[in-house]
């Protein structure tokens, strides 16, 4: 028993380390965002008392809340159309894989790998003859089906157990009904990493709606970042704010949906 | 849990209505961007020009300052002003020219000045001719223009001052029994022994750069009014005197200790504000992270930077960074575009003395140079009247011919010096450096 | 333990009907990803046939692709990325497995708490982890502080300023970085094997290195084909850490391919013919290890 004991102690000083060096850059972010620029320059890893003037300082600087709004509203939509499409895909590409579609999924893998510095230009192309620059749409469109979350979405399909679609078909369900009712409830871990990836991912995107939003009112959060940087003076007190803003919704929503993770599948069944 | 999640998919279904319904209206053009049609920037109105341009503290307050200056004759004249950090400007003007949609620029946007040969060469349909325009571009330092004139024409407007200061701390200097007058018209070698004495009086190095970033390179190399480029646009480093002497000069500087190297621009900053160096030389605009470390306000001091001794031509003026405005060609008012800038920015003094007090931008057009505004001292740099200094400097900068290839330039002699400093041979490197641009230039 | 994991009955063969419905579910998705992402490819590779600067393109057929094999930088940006992918992929997952299977025990307090410490630092916006990463190895920094305390090191090192410390400050920081983005799948993987498995594998006196082994890794293995394929296509594709850790250098020595592809379209002389060219080798490799991957972990036994 002392030696599982003191496995035990282990994995929690070993826990311990990982996450001080994980949450040591935040609190470094937290501690500057009180202090003044040269301060934050000199490395200081005391709290200050710069906190109001840095907030004061970036609203007058910039309009954060419109940013916000932006970043949740593409987010949130985007999060969502993204969910549904990829995972009926994933889906369909597991449960009623064949020949064909295993091809077509290989296929579509491939457009993972291509580097998006190359596809840039033709889409910038296309969306700007199709009038959807500076719009919602325009920022979903491009990633809102990817590989990676069909890919995702197939291979936790392959852990869903087939003898639960043969008892709903008997019970009368229809396919749709299968994946609504069946799958999505019982995928639920899935369902909470993928939704915490993607809001990530689409948070951040900073590429793509830098080329185009071209409009004050569509700017988004990452974007008020870079444009904090870019002067000749940087004020790191008053950035380390806009950071902070910018990094606290998606440790919010992970931090929210961490649970669902560690819920069984068997719970969800029942 | 079932539950749950039914709800949570009745919120997806509404969520997707939503989307659709929100897809249809910015169809319609009848989105939020009021006044544009879903893609173009510029405005389709006569009277509203749009602009790009990235600092809320300096160019963006300039722009606003000009827009309520132009106002007052033409009140039925808006300006719109978009920020865009210079990175995207330079993307977003790339994305557009490349895929042939010049209607996404604005009227008019702010360009660093190092990267106005490429791009008017690369895209010129993007860029208006300003030549035959009611700008009267001798009011400009010659050096500064030459900056957007490609093949004779005038392409920019020039804005923001890049002339190269010397800026001592006065309290350290003192230490080491020296003042800022030592330092002034002197040459590299006399800034090179002084700073040894400090170095070892102090323990403070007098200067500090980026590693593998070329602009100390560059500051010399105009300084002396040679180029890395000929006439003729091709690189010109392998038997460039000039470059190899600059060369030489870092090299000493480095061994003996008097500059030091660190990693990136936020560390170059914080030697700078947090006393680890005595000194630097870069362009003006670097006065504005100086003056955040208020606790230093008198210790500082300007003058003029060293001269390379034994080059021709040489002086103790150059110049790093600064902007011009650009007119694009999908300006749909370009005769108001032009009498706009001709207005404020190539023609009016009491502006650049409107601007002057709160964002320090200091201009390049050369009648606001005699202006009292000019004069005003500056307390943070000990009384001095650094505004009419920095002026007459900047009149004096031997003009720097950029090329189109000066950003691969500037990247290939970023590598040669790191190799130098490392030991590694001049003649070799540059050799290497003028290969690599060369490799750029065959395309 | 087969129940969960062996879903295909051969005797149901699939009715045309379910046939149909399965294409059904993927059409929307698959036509986004042909739209979104194979037309501007197609259109990419016929850019990548020309050459030119900014918009003054002429056709030079496979020009560009020969020029690739001429370019120092290129070709070193290449080394680089493939001695990142090598030494920082392996490392990142299998800390990410190890820090899974932990954090997926039961009995473990303060789970919550230790998952979104370590999945922080991929919430992080990029600008101030490059500032502090860039801080803390500075020659005057906090890792230097240390080290000189411990007396390993007599003067600060300038880990960025050479060549070989500069790549490893690279991979920590991406290890870093992304540690707890690849757990998080791991994670969600792991809820979908029975918690019972464990436990029967506990009765059968199974030490934790057994387990791990034995049971998680099989039956993780799907998971762990996605998160091998999705790195290693990250890293191929690398660009951030390049661009704001260290700028590429010292010297190139630590420039990725998209870092060198970015300058290419857009600080040097834009040249989006070499550009699309580069990009199509960065393509054929990532499509190449992912095939092989497949090859080797895409099996349904």
């Amino acid at each position: 028993m002392t030696k599982t004991k003191r496995a035990n102690a282990l994995m929690y000083i070993f826990l311990t380390i990982v996450s001080i060096i994980s949450v040591f850059p935040i609190y470094w972010m937290a501690i500057s965002a009180t202090n003044k620029s040269a301060d934050v320059l000199s490395g200081t890893l005391l709290p200050g008392t710069h906190l109001i003037d840095n907030i004061k300082n970036l609203l007058a600087a910039q309009n954060v809340g419109a940013a916000m709004v932006n970043s949740f509203k593409y987010a949130i939509i985007l999060t969502i159309c993204s969910l549904v499409i990829c995972s009926l895909a994933g889906y369909g590409f597991e449960i009623y894989h064949d020949r064909g579609k295993d091809a077509v999924m290989s296929i579509l893998l491939l457009a993972m790998m291509v580097p998006f510095v190359a596809t840039m230009i033709p889409l910038f192309r296309m969306f700007s003859s199709a009038k959807l620059l500076n719009s919602t749409l325009g920022f979903i469109l491009p990633t809102i089906s990817t590989p990676f979350l069909i890919m995702m979405f197939r291979q936790s399909a392959r852990s869903f157990p087939h003898d639960i679609i043969e008892a709903a078909r008997i019970d009368g369900l229809n396919e749709i009904q299968i994946f609504f009712r069946m799958f999505i409830p019982t995928m639920r871990s899935t369902y909470a990493a993928a939704m915490t990836i993607t809001f990530m991912n689409a948070w951040n995107n900073y590429l793509w709606p830098k080329v185009i939003m071209l409009d004050d009112s569509s700017f988004t959060m990452p974007m008020l970042v870079a444009n904090l940087t870019q002067g000749y003076v940087t004020d790191y007190g008053m950035l380390m704010v806009a950071v902070l803003l910018c990094t606290l919704p998606t440790v919010i929503i992970f931090f929210l949906l961490q649970k669902s993770f560690a819920e069984g599948i068997t719970g969800a069944v029942k | 849990m079932k539950k749950k999640f039914l709800s949570a998919l009745l919120c997806v279904a509404m969520a997707a209505t939503t989307v659709l319904a929100g897809c249809g209206d910015s169809n319609n053009g009848g989105s939020s961007n009021g006044g544009s049609d879903g893609g173009s920037s510029a405005s389709g109105d006569e009277n509203t020009l749009t602009v790009w341009c990235w600092d809320p503290a300096f160019n963006i307050y300039a722009m606003e300052e000009a827009a309520k200056l132009y106002q007052k004759d033409h009140p039925e004249v808006t300006v719109n002003v978009v920020e865009t950090p210079w990175d995207d400007v330079q993307t977003k003007l790339t994305t557009a020219a490349t895929s042939g949609n010049y209607d996404t620029l604005p009227d008019i946007f702010l360009m660093q000045d190092n990267a106005f040969q490429k791009n008017v060469i690369s895209y010129p349909d993007a860029f208006t001719d300003l030549t035959d325009s009611k700008i009267d571009f001798s009011q400009f330092a010659e050096g500064k223009t030459a900056y957007s004139v490609v093949d004779g024409k005038n392409y920019g407007v020039p804005f923001d001052n890049g002339a190269v200061i010397a800026c001592y701390r006065t309290d350290i200097l003192e230490q080491a029994g020296y003042t800022v007058d030592d330092f002034t018209d002197i040459t590299w070698d006399e800034y090179i022994e002084k700073g040894k004495d400090i170095l070892a009086k102090t323990g403070k190095p007098l200067l500090s750069c980026v590693s593998g970033e070329s602009d100390v390179i560059t500051m010399m190399l105009q300084s002396t009014g040679a180029s890395l480029f000929d006439d003729e646009g091709n690189p010109d480093m392998v038997d460039n005197e000039a470059l190899k002497k600059v060369m030489e000069t870092y090299q000493e500087l480095i061994q003996t200790g008097v500059m030091v190297e660190v990693n990136d621009w936020d560390q170059y900053v914080g030697t700078l504000t947090n006393s680890t160096v005595a000194g630097t030389i870069n362009g003006c605009w670097i006065m504005g992270s100086i003056q955040t470390a208020e606790d230093q306000s008198g210790n500082w001091a300007i003058t003029n930077m060293p001269k390379m001794e034994g080059v021709d031509g040489a002086t103790n003026y150059s110049n790093n960074g600064g902007s011009s405005w650009a007119i694009t060609s999908n300006c749909k008012n370009i005769e108001l575009a032009e009498d706009f800038m001709a207005s404020t920015f190539a023609g009016s003094v009491e502006f650049y003395e409107t601007i002057l007090p709160k964002s320090g931008a200091l201009a390049t057009y050369l009648p606001a140079g005699d202006s009292e505004a000019y004069a005003e001292p500056s307390e943070f740099f000990g009384g001095d009247a650094v505004f009419a200094k920095i002026t007459d400097f900047a009149g004096k900068v031997p003009s720097n011919n950029t090329g189109v290839y000066y950003y691969e330039a500037r990247d290939a002699v970023g590598t040669a010096i790191t190799n130098i400093v490392n030991g590694a041979d001049i003649d070799s490197e540059l050799r290497t450096a003028q290969d690599t641009v060369e490799f750029a230039m065959q395309q | 333990m087969s129940q969960s994991t062996k879903p295909k009955g051969k005797k149901m063969s699939l009715n045309k009907r379910q046939n149909l419905t399965g294409w059904a579910f993927l059409t929307p998705a698959t036509i986004m990803i042909a739209v979104m992402s194979f037309l501007p490819m197609i259109q990419a590779f016929i850019l990548s046939l020309q050459k030119g600067k900014g918009t003054d393109l002429t056709f030079t057929g496979l020009g560009n692709y020969i020029r690739m094999f001429q370019d120092s930088v290129f070709k070193q940006s290449i080394i680089n990325t493939f001695v990142y992918l090598i030494i920082q992929v392996p490392i990142m997952l299998i800390l990410a497995l190890i820090l899974a299977s932990m954090l997926n025990n039961k009995n473990l307090r303060g789970k919550g708490l230790f998952r979104t410490a370590i999945f922080l630092p991929c919430a992080t916006s990029l600008v101030s982890y490059a500032i502090i990463f860039r801080s803390l190895f500075a020659v005057d920094g906090f890792v230097n502080t240390i080290l000189i305390k411990l007396g390993i090191l007599n003067t600060g090192y300038n880990f960025l300023g050479h060549a070989t410390s500069a790549k490893i400050i690279i991979i920590i920081a991406l290890v870093w970085r992304w540690t707890g983005y690849n757990m998080v799948f791991y994670l969600s993987g792991l809820q979908n094997i029975e918690y019972s498995v464990y436990e029967a594998a506990k009765i059968d006196g199974a030490n934790p290195m057994q387990t791990f082994f034995k049971i998680t890794v099989p039956l993780l293995k799907p998971t762990i084909l996605l998160t091998a394929i999705m790195s290693t296509n990250g890293t191929l594709q690398l660009f951030d850490e390049s661009v704001n850790l260290t700028a590429g250098g010292p010297v190139n020595s630590t420039i990725t391919m998209s870092h060198y592809i970015y300058n290419v379209s857009f600080k040097y002389v834009p040249n989006f013919g070499y550009a699309a060219a580069m990009s199509f080798l960065i393509f054929i490799l990532v499509a190449v290890l992912a095939f092989i991957q497949m090859k080797v972990g895409d099996k349904r036994d």
